[in-house]
């Protein structure tokens, strides 16, 4: 059993939690994610870690509720514990030789790309943070992104808050008043690393997307994360979760993505109706 | 005690679930002999002086041995026999490929049936285990740690048998649960979990730690078990990525590995009502490939209620790789046999969910490297299979975290760990390897019998180290 330790709501429908891993706390690095179980029951699900605490053995992740399965989790609170996390998995982001660099989040990616932003901006690169959200209301980290990069450039889809636009449109600016970046880390939905990667390509710019597809053991075995990565099937739990955005296929992962959206929708559901009964 | 001999030259059929019944429910399809029936197959056994049947079985268990107890109605003795040999005697006898072993060597089938060698081991494990209470006593220790990776049939068997001589033993496994292929790929139908549980329940009474959720390569490296003072590693981490075709369409929804179809619903129980873990209920399923794996994936999507069930193969019937019990059941549960049939396309519709799958017909020539005959395509032979799903089931490349991670571990150009003949050894000292690991995707039984012989091989070099 891994205890949570922490919880903490950054917005409506996200939320952090710091559980007790002290294994998985002592190797984990940004860009690797671990796979939880909140119940004997229940199903695995993976997540992108959003921080490590070595010498406390804890692991933070971040995460927004969009099915049965995270809304679950997120009816456990401090004290209490899961049961199962396991990691860290996956390769770590590189990082080594990047001397400016532009990290681009939207949504709850920018959960994920707060590590290696952070990491990147300790071992002293230029970095620059582009993070994006719906709008004002679902804003989450922007105190830890300022203080982990040389510049940051807040974007709301209605602009309720920071620049009105996407994170696409403050990239492409950005790029054009010269900035030159060795290297376009994009984290967050697919359509906009498919955007991202869209600019990037045009101006010749390396870019690493972060992929989050469909896993079930997570360690090399049911082949259910396969992508598409330059003509080749990879697989997101041990070639990735990070890949060449230049390459990867995002229309067939969109696809494959939404397998499951009708039986997730039905457990969304009847989760709701469950709390609902049970706030009566 | 004499016993009269049964001179019955057919062996005693198997009680099972009719097929119509059981094509629709997960229980188990054989239901086991009863004490009569297997009394009476006992009979059959000639108790051979030179115990062809033994040379075959790759654990060696003593089987004229076991079955003369059966026959004397002594059935903890002979339960006493299998597991001197078996950590998992009531999980061989229904998975092992007895015709190609025991079975196929027993004297008694040269001019009839063979003796149910694998029908008498379940019986006298589901019967201990169903009188029998004790647990038996966790030996003396003797001081020497070993790690093992992997909880699936050649960690099980390495670590029961070196619990047997007193070693500490941990087995990390990667999963939230032990018991590997046992219990995420061969379907409750086949092998009920709660039996693996007992067989897993009884290493535990030994002495033995089950570490789940550690993926080792990752969490801990091998050099950081041999740290922590294991004085040797048995590596047992299994077959690995599936593989697929890579012909068009693979990527469609609806495209499945048999491993990822057959973990979502063994491992995470799928097929039960109200299970959080989604399958596609599927109107018409195509499962390509001809092994165990392919029979287990087929079977289960028609008692998912498919309408009809494929096996697409590209040789024959003759050639098929599975067990011939598993080809008979899934015959009789209605699953449709295309062989010298070879997927060339998967077809999908507007909203990328499969719609078809685009084949070729074969013809056999000439034997290839293998030993088999080369399916060749015949021309003009083109044709559409109306199907939803399609599962592939054409086999593993082993997975790459434990080589990645191990220096001086040598793999070969497949990425198999390379062994040293039959004791598991790898290019690094202490660290041993076995199963589908090494071997590449077989059989439950062949990776018992990896992990036997380097338990072996463990214990004579942690000796000869500490000597």
């Amino acid at each position: 059993m891994y205890k949570i330790i922490e919880k903490e709501r950054l917005n409506p429908t996200v939320t952090k939690m710091v559980i007790e891993a002290p294994f998985v706390a002592k190797k984990a690095e940004p860009g690797q994610f671990i796979i939880y179980r909140t119940h004997e029951d229940s199903e695995r699900v993976p997540l992108t870690i959003a921080d490590a605490d070595r010498e406390a053995g804890t692991v933070t992740i971040i995460y927004q509720i969009v099915g049965g399965s995270t809304m679950e989790l997120d009816q456990m609170e401090a004290g209490q514990s899961i049961c199962d996390f396991v990691g860290p998995l996956g390769v770590a982001t590189h990082t080594e030789g990047l001397k400016k660099v532009a990290v681009v989040g939207g949504g709850v990616g920018c959960a994920i790309a707060l590590p290696v932003t952070k990491k990147l901006f300790r071992q002293g690169a230029e970095v620059h943070a582009i993070v994006g959200f719906r709008n004002k209301d679902l804003v989450i980290l922007e105190d830890e992104f300022k203080a982990n990069s040389t510049k940051m450039v807040m974007m709301t889809d209605d602009g309720s808050y920071g620049e009105k636009g996407l994170v696409t449109a403050a990239l492409e600016r950005l790029i054009q008043e010269g900035n030159q970046y060795d290297e376009v880390i994009a984290i967050g939905p697919l359509v906009m690393m498919k955007f991202v990667c869209a600019v990037t390509k045009k101006y010749g710019i390396k870019t690493v997307v972060s992929m989050n597809p469909i896993m079930i053991d997570g360690t090399g075995m049911c082949g259910g994360c396969r992508l598409t990565v330059g003509g080749e099937t990879k697989f997101a739990c041990v070639d990735g979760p990070d890949f060449d955005g230049h390459l990867v296929d995002f229309d067939e992962a969109m696809k494959r993505g939404a397998m499951y959206r009708d039986f997730e929708q039905h457990a969304r559901e009847a989760g709701c109706n469950l709390l609902n009964k049970e706030v009566k | 005690m004499a016993v009269t001999r049964n001179m019955d030259p057919k062996k005693c059929p198997m009680p099972s679930q009719d097929p119509n019944v059981r094509n629709k429910n997960f229980n188990e399809v054989a239901l086991g002999y009863t004490y009569e029936m297997a009394i009476n197959e006992a009979k059959r056994c000639l108790n051979c002086p030179k115990k062809p049947c033994r040379s075959a079985c790759p654990v060696q268990i003593d089987i004229p041995a076991f079955i003369s107890c059966v026959a004397n109605e002594d059935l903890e003795g002979a339960y006493k026999v299998l597991s001197a040999s078996s950590a998992l005697p009531a999980v061989c006898g229904r998975v092992c490929p007895q015709e190609t072993q025991c079975e196929g060597k027993c004297v008694r089938g040269i001019k009839g049936e063979p003796v149910g060698i694998g029908r008498l081991e379940r019986f006298v494990a589901d019967w201990h285990r169903e009188h029998v209470t004790e647990t038996p006593a966790a030996p003396a220790p003797n001081g020497h740690k070993v790690a093992v990776i992997g909880a699936g049939p050649s960690g099980l068997t390495a670590a029961g048998d070196l619990a047997k001589l007193g070693y500490k033993v941990t087995i990390f496994e990667a999963l939230h649960l032990a018991g590997g292929v046992l219990v995420y790929g061969i379907p409750e139908f086949r092998l009920p979990k709660s039996i693996v549980q007992k067989e897993i329940d009884g290493l535990k009474a030994m002495g033995v730690d089950i570490e789940c959720n550690m993926v080792i390569g990752k969490v801990l490296t091998i050099d950081e078990l041999f740290e922590m003072g294991y004085e040797a590693v048995y590596v047992a981490s299994g077959a690995g990525l599936p593989r697929f075709m890579g012909i068009p369409g693979e990527s469609l929804k609806g495209v499945y590995s048999a491993n990822e179809y057959l973990t979502r619903i063994n491992l995470m129980k799928a097929y039960k009502d109200g299970s959080k873990t989604p399958i596609k209920h599927s109107r018409k399923v195509a499962v390509v490939g001809g092994g165990n794996v392919a029979m287990d994936a087929a079977r289960s999507a028609k008692r998912l209620g498919a309408e009809e069930v494929y096996i697409v193969y590209r040789r024959g019937m003759e050639e098929l790789p599975a067990r011939k019990e598993e080809v008979e059941h899934a015959e009789e549960e209605g699953i449709i046999f295309k062989t010298l049939t070879n997927p060339v396309e998967v077809l999908g519709d507007e909203n990328g969910e499969v719609c078809g799958m685009k084949c070729v017909e074969m013809e056999l020539g000439e034997p290839d490297a293998s030993g088999r005959r080369r399916p060749i395509v015949k021309e003009g032979s083109e044709f559409v299979l109306d199907v939803d799903t399609m599962i592939m089931s054409i086999g593993t490349s082993p997975n790459p975290l434990i080589r990645s991670t191990t220096p001086g571990l040598e793999t070969n150009k497949h990425g198999c760990i390379v062994t040293n003949g039959d004791d598991g050894l790898t290019s690094r000292e202490g660290v041993y390897a076995g199963g589908d690991a090494v071997t590449g995707a077989a059989t439950v039984i062949l990776a018992m019998g990896a992990g036997k012989h380097a338990a072996k091989a463990i214990d004579e070099y942690i000796k000869s180290k500490n000597a």
